[in-house]
């Protein structure tokens, strides 16, 4: 063989090798068989199916980095790699898995185990009313149900089909139906195989890129086992219970207040029972959580530090892509915070009916 | 000529100082555990470094955590690097080639030579990673309280616990050998082994930064280092299978494509030195 002939050998080698994992992708997508409504309905219904498979977050949102905020603070600003097994919604396990390890959830009933492989230690606590977001709540199906809350036909209109994980899939645009959303539109794909809202992406207003992205990098509709829903601890892991999952739990259990009916016209939702408020749903919601003031005073501080923030004698607001935070009070008070995806001028108003509209419980009871 | 060559490897004084220094770090970060019983925080620090503290027979794979990165894409590089431009550099290439020896003969001798001294290193690491985890950190998981405890949280028995850990460094010998290719290719190309290895280096620094670059997220699947640390895979449950499998189409690739260019390179070369 000639020099030239080796080289060209080696040369066409390359090639096939560099364009072998993108053949995948050049695969034509399908042409969507159904409309928007029945896949709105499909849309919905993933998150009572059997599935599993690897998922993908990616948020850009540089939320403050309060300590007892940190797993939601990472959530949203970082890339997360998850593996899901999802018999239904009370019966899953979700890995968050890190190159030193990972850190796991297991839900079964009204039990729910998080497991922490640096740690070695395993919690067990109960499946709370209200709490902070978690792993498991922004896989693509458990996301795409939630942001659908409130949603009709006429919100949607249907975006031209991809092929992802391996599968084509019908895409929809929505759009928010209230004005009060903070949140432009949500772009999502159906798979056409498995049911399954394969990518998730939410745009906050004015914005060309997604502030956060949900995919599935494969899936499979086979029902997950019993052998890897189980967790059983090995001798050597430390066991805890715990009363309260976190500090949505814990205000929502102990602190004496009660939130009001409405703010910014949104109606409290039928899960507040306790000291802490979800209003609204879907594309426009926002959570209220009374705050110590030990706690806010360090979430003050760290918001306080966070570009963009606008800070006075009343409050502490930072608008994040689509997510507004906003902590009322000023240093030395306690005060409630505020997240969610409502417009500035929502946040700020449902601030003001929260801080001049709850109650402590003896005024109740 | 394969003898010849594996010989001059393991009698070189050089090739058991590499793998004395690349032990050294795994050995000082035991000896400082084991008199501080102070782990990495959750999230920080090579993997497995925070469960050796309970189990030493989980330190092979904490080491490897530590060398894989650096230490040992470095000396496999260096030593891939000497292969050929080390030849020309002394003025022996074109004895050596003086002899009815085909020069694709050679390159396969300087090849299996690099591929022993990957073998050599990874397991010497494994065996003094062992021995100095079992004799400073202990082994009372296993002999106390029960099975290892996998990634996921579930128990792993010692057979299964021995054969993931082979898994994991046989897979660490095939991303070294995709260094050495490069390596290998470059000193066919280079004119001192220094300047070769320093190309492999370059190589692994650039793949290193790009893999933080979002805005290179399209070069990520191509990257060598890419799925270095995919190993530690192997101990989650159920094994997770498919960013291993990914790691040895990655590395199969830059052998293919670089030993290619390796051969066409040095069967085509001009040998003045």
């Amino acid at each position: 063989m000639t020099r030239l002939g080796r080289w060209c050998a080696v040369a066409v080698a390359a090639s096939l090798l560099v364009v072998a994992p993108l053949v995948g992708r050049w695969l034509p997508a399908g042409s969507a068989d159904a409309g928007p409504e029945e896949l709105l309905a499909t849309a919905r219904a993933a998150v009572d199916r059997p599935w599993s498979g690897s998922a993908e977050t990616e948020g850009t949102l540089q939320l403050p980095d309060a300590d007892r905020f940190g797993t939601v603070t990472a959530l949203f600003g970082e890339r997360t790699d998850l593996r899901v097994w999802w018999r239904d919604r009370e019966h899953w396990r979700v890995d968050r898995l890190l190159l030193t390890g990972e850190t796991d959830q297991v839900r079964d009933g009204d039990t729910t185990v998080e497991w922490s492989y640096e740690r070695g230690e395993a919690s067990y606590s109960r499946e709370p009313d209200l709490r902070l977001p978690r792993p498991a709540d922004l896989v693509p199906p458990v996301l795409t149900e939630r942001l659908l809350r409130g949603v009709g036909p006429a919100d949607v209109t249907v975006l031209p089909s991809r092929r992802l994980a391996g599968e084509s899939a019908a895409g929809l645009r929505v759009r928010p139906p209230s004005p009060l959303s903070s949140i432009d539109h949500v772009d999502l794909w159906v798979g056409e195989d498995s049911d399954l809202p394969l990518l998730v992406e939410v745009y906050a207003d004015g914005e060309a890129r997604p502030s956060f992205t949900s995919r599935f990098s494969d899936v499979s509709t086979e029902p997950p086992g019993d052998d890897v829903l189980d967790f059983e601890p090995t001798p050597s892991t430390d066991v805890e219970r715990d009363d309260v999952l976190d500090i949505a739990d814990a205000a929502n259990q102990y602190a004496p207040v009660r939130p009001p009916a409405t703010a910014a016209g949104l109606a409290l939702g039928p899960a507040s029972d306790g000291a802490v408020g979800v209003y609204g749903e879907g594309t426009a919601q926002v959570i209220a959580i009374p705050l110590r003031d030990r706690e806010a005073g360090a979430l003050r501080e760290q918001m306080a530090i966070t570009p963009g923030v606008e800070q006075d004698s009343e409050r502490t607001v930072v608008t994040l892509g689509p997510l507004g935070v906003l902590l009322t009070g000023a240093d030395g008070d306690g005060g409630w915070l505020l997240a969610g995806t409502l417009t500035r001028d929502a946040l700020e108003q449902a601030g003001r009916d929260v801080s001049t509209g709850f109650v402590f419980v003896e005024d109740r009871r | 000529m394969i003898r010849a060559e594996l010989t001059k490897l393991l009698r070189n004084r050089r090739t058991w100082g590499t793998i004395a220094i690349i032990n050294a770090l795994p050995t000082l970060v035991a000896v400082l555990l084991a008199i501080t019983d102070l782990g990495p925080r959750p999230g920080t620090g090579p993997a497995f470094l925070a469960a050796v503290l309970t189990d030493g027979t989980l330190f092979p794979l904490a080491a490897l955590a530590m060398v894989l990165p650096l230490f040992l894409p470095i000396a496999v590089a260096l030593t891939a690097g000497e292969a050929i431009a080390g030849e020309a550099q002394q003025g022996t290439l074109r004895y050596l080639l003086v002899r009815p020896v085909g020069r694709t003969r050679l390159l396969v001798a300087k090849l299996v030579a690099v591929m022993a001294f990957v073998v050599v290193t990874v397991l010497v690491v494994a065996v003094v990673a062992y021995v100095v985890g079992v004799a400073l950190l202990g082994d009372q998981t296993v002999t106390v309280t029960g099975p290892t405890t996998s990634v996921s949280g579930t128990p792993m028995s010692t057979p299964e616990l021995v054969g993931r850990t082979a898994l994991a460094f046989g897979y660490a010998m095939l991303c070294m050998l995709g260094v050495a290719a490069v390596a290998l290719f470059l000193s066919t190309l280079a004119r001192t082994p220094l300047g070769a290895a320093m190309g492999a280096m370059t190589l692994l620094v650039a793949s290193t930064l790009l893999l933080t670059l979002d805005a290179a997220q399209a070069l990520h699947p191509y990257l060598l280092t890419r799925h270095w640390l995919a190993f530690v895979d192997l101990f989650r449950d159920p094994i997770r299978w498919d960013d291993v499998v990914r790691g040895v189409l990655v590395q199969g690739a830059y052998v293919v494509v670089f030993l290619g260019a390796a051969w066409a390179s040095f069967t085509t070369k001009d040998i003045t030195d």
